[in-house]
């Protein structure tokens, strides 16, 4: 979306032709002196699938059969390492092993190990990239989640959206570059919250904030002109006030005006855009059948999904889904039952979806949350029922598209699911991953704040080349 | 890059090192060769005097070493080096080789001197000066060979200076005024006038809350709300009382402290309990109490000395001469407050003040240690033991059947267990069954629908249920069978949590109860004929209107939440079987429960059962006088506002210097200490937070009056003479006209840290009322109008967008100061996000009347959903001190301004305004209204474009009244019904229209 800072674009145009270098007019702005993109990129846009609440591993792509002779049986010491665990469970006086009930099948040419719960994934094996040894530094859903999408625990930061955008801008001229659709949980609890900060500027400008896309009339805040005013009158209207404005700029000379008169025309662009973005009823009945009929509902993960797609269609830079219902401390059997049945289709049927319109090519998709989930049971266990608490030491995504290397599982986990025993993918190098399918060098996307370059990964991060 | 260089003609007429040379090491060089020992390579540093000339030969580029590396033709040996991503312009190159030519002179970091008051240099051009900020502005741009403005109209210059005193635009008749005074000190009378304004400790505040991270909420995960509204009140109350800069900050750092610290003093301590606060389950205590002692000394190195400290949290400082033991002698400073890591559930975290008044403050520390003595008095063992010998005698109470017509305990089924055969049915999906009171509940998600039977409640009869309401919406609860139940009138109980009330309809009238339930909490209902029990006990009710047919079968569509344990009965009940479903069956059920199974729901539910009525006499009556009392606390603790602040733990924790700032990894153990670079705590000044404060405002201290007197240009221009207002150190930009800043801040010293007087002498200089009009060719010169050749251009801060279109039309609520408020907003911005079950604030409840007008200062701030206006137009999150916010220009902002009810309102209400005000010419209204958003009047061009405006739209609406009607309607006040709708419609789309002008949101 254009957006101007205190020195507007024509301004620096202006003083390029004066010769100065460009190089030193961006960092006058504070943005970096390394333009983006760096190298030839695979990915021209990103939609990423946050599961909010932490999958759990073990019962949906970290197959542990071993595990069922061990059921009950304490964590060995030797596993646990005296790693700090949350305070839910630190306190347990026992911390028994709770083998997943699901069963795990191999998919797909590549022979992919996937639970039951994830029929329609499954399908797709041949497609994704499994990585089962990502960790992470956090232990709880606020530091976790903020560090996935901003490279650091505490708040403060772009996030990864933001940078994107700040990096390579936007392919449409009548849509915001970052989007972020919502959708609430499967099962009867709603954890996590969620933050706007998860896809805030930090210290970019704040036009580089993600814009949250609703369910109902008004998808992008304030879009509908209000009731008794028609689109004719509102023309009308803007082209009084854009008389005067030019009149304004003339007595002022101020070029920020410019700037507004442009603004205001955007936004009367995305008064027919975003509806026609969010009309569905022009989709075939195949598309409900690929997606599942709850697309058809606004504001579920199925219908976000089918957004996704449409919104990367357009050009949109990059898409960032968050569904909720994903902490099961307890009854998690039938919870992620819920769960799955409320995303696999959808989640499958988008990656699919994009292949057969020949934008998997050039979309990442990326499936996966801020941690996984302990080996050992939270509360009572039972033969058909537990509970997981957070485990940051391994969990498990799943990406597609975009240049990424589908049909292959990457990082192996020791027989608890506790430790990464091979190929550790710290969130940083994921973050550095997703950029280089952007075609950006994760340590060049830089922006000066309070005297600091700052960075997405700050002085971490490593490319994981199996999966380019 | 710095504008020095960026400015100046190239080459460089002559280069200054803290100009020209420091910056260019600093951000290249620096980090391998600078402060951080550990990361130093070669042993070479660059940021000390004897470091960098042990590479240089004074005159001789081609000699200096520094001069080789950084231009030798091998790339391999260049400096910096490829892999640190950092290049040298030609432009920096030369100006390095120039300063060598010149001589190398070194000099120190120019902020870590103390300013020598400079005098005011002079110039040629004498009468254009009208105080000293004139001299420094004009010396500068002779030197440049530039020259002012004119000075700003009449009618600009006001509505500057109001906007920048007070935050909102001048009335018109505070115009009128100001135009027909033309005596020689008008212009001064008109900025007294603004200075003893009540608004201009709201606007002075409104920076500094930006600066001190203010926020109604706490900003982790669940992120439930906060009192530090009193804190806020008594930053406006001290500017508006002129307090002493010095005093309003040592009572900031450490009012606690002071001596005798009167109420408001330690009050004021509350600036460094403004950071967030976590309670997420299961999150390490340790590791927040830390982040929250990170965040102080953060927050006050930037607002009071304009330092990066943060960077040394986990290593010395790349470019600072900060160590990472000096930060965290600093962190000892804050490290000693009686905080627990995790806390905030309800409200304001410990430690914190009741403002109370006199004699509450006994009251309530005598009932805390009276509950406190008798609770330990009441010994859990006791408890259990006795409660154990209870249960083991426990009978099963009489089940309550007779005369039962229906019975849903949806345990698992939909069945009815009265053997009436009405089995509740749900078409098109499978019921969900939780945990409930007794057993399972039946849970209403979205849709749910459940028929419950096809049964009347027959006039006698009787409804018992159990449910939980999960949802901030009034609901239908049940429906049907000739009764409706509802809840209505949505509000917040005490904490900002939310209930409501219930509505009863029959055949034979309406009723509402005069208390509210609340919501995420199991409630019991038993109703009969105009009488209603809630949880046992009877429920005051309010007759409010006439009966009405409930007709067809009994349902629940359109609930959310859960039902358990659904009854009708064909006659009234007696009190023992109310009570019996109440309570003595929920209890029963627990009982029947193996213990190890037991929530702690269920458990809490017997224990209270228990000692309420079946412990020992005496347990009874201990447990009966700690409720009292508790309820009695509670009740104050409500009524009394409270405060977070700062305190001293008896015994203080220990400070340990963590490795790479991780509470796991304690190194050396270190005390309270100032960094080593800067000037020491004065002899014998305690190395406390007192200490500290006096310290940061010690008349020689070479930061903190610096730092002031810039964020206050900043305020007025825009930009701070130093452009990096949050960092004075190395990185920074070097000032504008450094001059200038320090004679300011010498100034402020000299005047006895006199805010308003500052205020007084910038607005009163000609730099400060110079027109903003500019050419091209200036424009081109000087895009950030760094060097002041035109006054300030630009568009207002996001409460003041919103502030502005309220005073236009009238609508604006001017009371000053309170509890935040919740204006419009879009529904479901925050439930979409929010955790919700019984914390505070999850669901945003719409305030009444004047609260909607409330300046936008007032508003409710949610950190992890701020108002949605206001991120719009680059307010912060509130999450970090920021010292400066980003002024963008975006799609969003323009439908937020044609779009939002607040403006289609306050178009309205202007637009009611003129016709009311300027007659029947529309000529005059034009005038009247674009005078009143703007402060001039149009000119003929203009009114030309609005009259043609004002005749197209007035067509439309003639034509179409209904349009007209619902245009007017938008907003929660009522459109004059006086007024000609089809007029009134017109006029609104053209005040819309003048709101929407740049003008309108701009400084000019």
């Amino acid at each position: 979306m254009e957006s101007s800072l205190h020195l507007t674009r024509r301004q620096l145009f202006a003083r390029t032709t004066l010769g100065l270098g460009t190089a030193a007019l961006g960092e006058l702005l504070g943005a970096s002196s390394q333009g983006a993109p760096h190298f030839a990129p695979r990915a021209k846009r990103v939609i990423f699938l946050h599961q909010s609440g932490g999958p759990s591993q073990l019962d949906l792509f970290d197959p542990k059969p071993g595990l069922r002779k061990l059921f009950g049986s304490e964590l060995p010491d030797s596993i646990r390492r005296g790693q700090r665990i949350t305070g839910m469970t630190s306190g347990q006086k026992s911390l028994p092993v709770a083998p997943s009930v699901f069963e795990f099948k191999q998919h797909g040419k590549s022979g992919q190990w996937l639970s039951e719960l994830l029929p329609y994934t499954a399908r797709q094996a041949d497609r994704i990239a499994i990585v089962r040894s990502i960790h992470t530094d956090a232990i709880n859903h606020d530091p976790a989640i903020t560090f996935i999408h901003s490279g650091s625990q505490q708040p403060g930061r772009p996030s990864l959206g933001s940078w994107v955008s700040y990096g390579l801008g936007s392919e449409n001229q009548n849509l915001p570059a970052f989007v972020v659709l919502l959708s609430l949980s499967n099962t009867p609890n709603n954890d996590q919250p969620l933050f706007s900060r998860l896809w805030g500027a930090g210290f970019l400008p704040s036009s580089y904030q993600g814009v949250r896309f609703r369910a109902g009339a008004d998808a992008v805040l304030y879009l509908h002109n209000p009731d008794g005013l028609s689109r004719e009158t509102r023309r009308a209207m803007l082209d009084s006030v854009e008389k005067l404005n030019r009149m304004r700029s003339q007595a002022s000379g101020d070029p920020e005006i410019e700037t507004r008169i442009a603004q205001f025309e955007m936004a009367y662009r995305m008064q027919a855009s975003v509806p026609e973005l969010t009309d569905l009823s022009k989709e075939p009945a195949s598309t409900f059948e690929m997606y599942g009929e709850d697309a058809r509902r606004p504001g579920t993960y199925a219908a976000n999904c089918l957004l996704a797609r449409r919104l990367a269609e357009r050009g949109v830079r990059f898409i960032q889904l968050y569904h909720r219902g994903w902490d099961q401390h307890g009854e998690l059997p039938s919870h992620i039952r819920m769960q799955c049945k409320g995303t696999d289709q959808a989640s499958a049927a988008l990656v699919a979806d994009l292949d057969r319109r020949g934008l998997l090519a050039d979309t990442l998709v990326v499936w996966g949350g801020e941690f996984g989930r302990t080996v050992y049971c939270q509360g009572k266990l039972t033969e058909t029922n537990y509970g997981r608490d957070h485990h940051p030491r391994n969990f498990a995504w799943w990406l597609a598209g975009g240049g990424i290397q589908g049909g292959q599982t990457i990082g192996e986990t020791d027989d608890f699911s506790y430790n990464v025993t091979t190929d550790p993918v710290h969130v940083h190098d994921m973050q550095a991953t997703i950029l280089h399918c952007l075609g950006i060098d994760h340590t060049k996307l830089t922006y000066k704040f309070q005297g600091r370059w700052f960075r997405l990964t700050d002085v971490h991060g490593n490319l994981v080349k199996r999966l380019v | 890059m710095i504008p020095g260089l960026l400015l100046a003609a190239l080459p460089l007429a002559a280069v200054t090192f803290n100009r020209d040379v420091r910056p260019v090491l600093s951000d290249n060089c620096f980090s391998c060769h600078g402060p951080d020992e550990k990361a130093r390579m070669a042993g070479l540093r660059l940021d000390t005097r004897d470091g960098l000339l042990s590479r240089v030969k004074p005159g001789d580029p081609a000699a200096s070493p520094l001069y080789q590396r950084i231009s030798h033709a091998n790339q391999a040996m260049r400096m910096p080096p490829v892999a640190s991503a950092r290049t040298l312009t030609p432009q920096q190159t030369g100006a390095i080789r120039q300063w060598i030519t010149e001589g190398a002179k070194w000099e120190t970091h120019w902020s870590y001197l103390a300013p020598v008051r400079p005098d005011p240099p002079k110039v040629k051009n004498r009468r254009w000066v009208r105080n000293p900020i004139d001299q420094f502005v004009l010396a500068r741009l002779e030197q440049e060979g530039l020259a002012p403005s004119p000075e700003a109209s009449r009618e600009t210059l006001l509505r500057r200076v109001t906007l920048d005193l007070t935050g909102l635009p001048p009335a018109q008749a505070e115009m009128d005024a100001f135009l027909a005074d033309r005596s020689a000190d008008a212009y001064s009378k008109a900025v007294n006038r603004l200075l003893e304004s009540p608004h201009y400790g709201e606007k002075m505040a409104l920076h500094w809350l930006d600066l001190a991270r203010y926020a109604d909420s706490h900003g982790y995960h669940i992120d439930p709300h906060r009192d530090m509204w009193p804190w806020r009140d008594w930053v406006i109350q001290s500017f508006n009382r002129n307090q002493r800069f010095d005093e309003f900050v040592v009572e900031q750092v450490a009012g606690d402290l002071l001596p005798g610290a009167t109420q408001q003093q330690k009050l004021a301590s509350g600036f460094n309990r403004n950071h967030m606060i976590n309670f997420e389950g299961g999150a390490i205590p340790e590791e927040y109490q830390t982040e929250y002692v990170i965040d102080r000394v953060e927050t006050t190195s930037n607002v009071f000395l304009g330092m990066t400290m943060g960077c040394a949290r986990c290593h010395d400082h790349k470019y600072d001469p900060i160590s990472q033991r000096d930060f965290y002698r600093f962190f000892a400073f804050f490290n000693g407050i009686p905080e627990k890591g995790l806390d905030g559930t309800a409200g304001n975290a410990a430690p914190f003040l009741f403002l109370t008044s006199s004699g509450q403050e006994q009251e309530m520390d005598a009932l805390r240690g009276d509950i406190k003595q008798r609770k330990e008095a009441f010994k859990e063992k006791e408890i259990a033991g006795a409660q154990a010998e209870w249960e083991k005698g426990w009978k099963e109470p009489a089940l309550v059947t007779a005369g039962i017509l229906a019975h849903w305990e949806f345990d698992g089924s939909l069945a009815d267990s009265s053997g009436g055969y009405r089995h509740a049915r749900m078409p098109g999906r499978e019921p969900e069954f939780v945990a409930g009171v007794l057993g399972k509940s039946l849970s209403f998600g979205e849709g749910s629908f459940v028929t419950l039977g096809r049964i009347a409640v027959p006039r006698n009869g009787t409804v018992s249920m159990w449910f939980k309401h999960t949802t901030d919406k009034e609901l239908p609860v049940l429906q049907g069978g000739g009764l409706s139940i509802r809840s209505v009138d949505v509000e917040y109980v005490p904490d900002r949590k939310l209930g409501a009330q219930l509505e009863i309809a029959t055949a034979e009238g309406t009723w509402r109860t005069k208390d509210r339930f609340l919501f995420n909490q199991w409630v019991h209902l038993v109703w009969h004929t105009g009488s209603l029990h809630i949880d046992g006990k009877p429920a005051p009710l309010v007759r409010t209107g006439g009966g009405r047919a409930v007709d067809g079968p009994v349902e629940v569509r359109g609930f959310r939440g859960q039902m358990d344990d659904v009854r009708l009965y064909g006659r009234a009940l007696a009190a023992e079987e109310i009570d019996a479903l109440a309570a003595l069956h929920p209890a029963g059920n627990v009982i029947g429960i193996e213990s190890a199974k037991r929530s702690k729901e269920d458990k809490d539910r017997l224990r209270a059962y228990f000692l309420a009525r079946a412990a020992p006499a005496a347990m009874r009556g201990q447990h009966a006088e700690i409720e009292r009392l508790d309820a009695r606390l509670f009740h104050l603790e409500h009524l009394i506002p409270s405060t977070m602040v700062m305190q001293e733990m008896e015994k203080p924790r220990d400070t340990f210097i963590l490795g790479r700032g991780d509470y796991r990894n304690k190194g050396e153990k270190v005390t309270p200490a100032v960094p080593a670079a800067l000037p020491p705590l004065p002899g014998g000044a305690p190395a406390n937070r007192l200490g500290l404060a006096r310290w940061l405002v010690s008349p020689d201290h070479p930061l903190t009056a610096r730092v002031t007197v810039n964020r206050f240009w900043q305020n007025f221009f825009g930009v701070g003479l130093v452009k990096t207002s949050e960092d004075f150190g190395s990185q920074g930009e070097a000032p504008s006209n450094q001059a200038l800043l320090d004679w300011l801040a010498s100034e402020l010293v000299a005047s006895g840290w006199d805010v308003k007087a500052m205020q007084r002498l910038i607005v009163m200089s000609a730099a400060y009322r110079q027109s903003s009009r500019v050419s091209p060719a200036l424009l081109e010169r000087d895009p950030e109008n760094r060097l002041l050749a035109r006054g300030p251009r630009f568009r207002l801060q996001a409460e003041l967008v919103r502030d502005a279109a309220l005073a236009a039309s009238g609508l604006l609520s001017q009371d000053v100061g309170g509890r935040s408020v919740l204006p419009y907003q879009p529904p479901g911005l925050w439930e979409e996000m929010a955790f919700g079950g019984t914390f505070s604030m999850q669901a945003y409840k719409l305030s009444e009347g004047r609260d909607l007008y409330r300046r936008s200062m007032y508003t409710f701030w949610k950190r992890t959903v701020p108002p949605a206006q206001m991120a719009a137009f680059d307010a912060p999150d509130r999450e970090k001190c920021t010292s400066r916010r980003p002024v963008t220009n975006t799609p969003l902002q323009a439908l937020i301004q044609m779009n939002d009810p607040t403006y289609v309102e306050a178009a309205r209400e202007l637009a009611a305004r003129t016709i009311r005000t300027a007659g029947p010419d529309p000529a005059r209204r034009l005038q009247w209204s674009f005078r009143q958003v703007v402060g001039r009047a149009p000119d003929a061009a203009e009114l030309e474009v609005l009259r043609e405006s004002v005749d197209r739209q007035m067509a439309i609406y003639r034509a179409d009244p209904a349009s007209a009607a619902k245009l007017i309607a938008v907003g929660s006040s009522k459109p004059d019904a006086a007024m000609a709708p089809a007029e009134l419609a017109a006029w609104t789309t053209v005040a819309s229209m003048i709101l929407q002008l740049d003008e309108a949101i701009t400084k000019e």
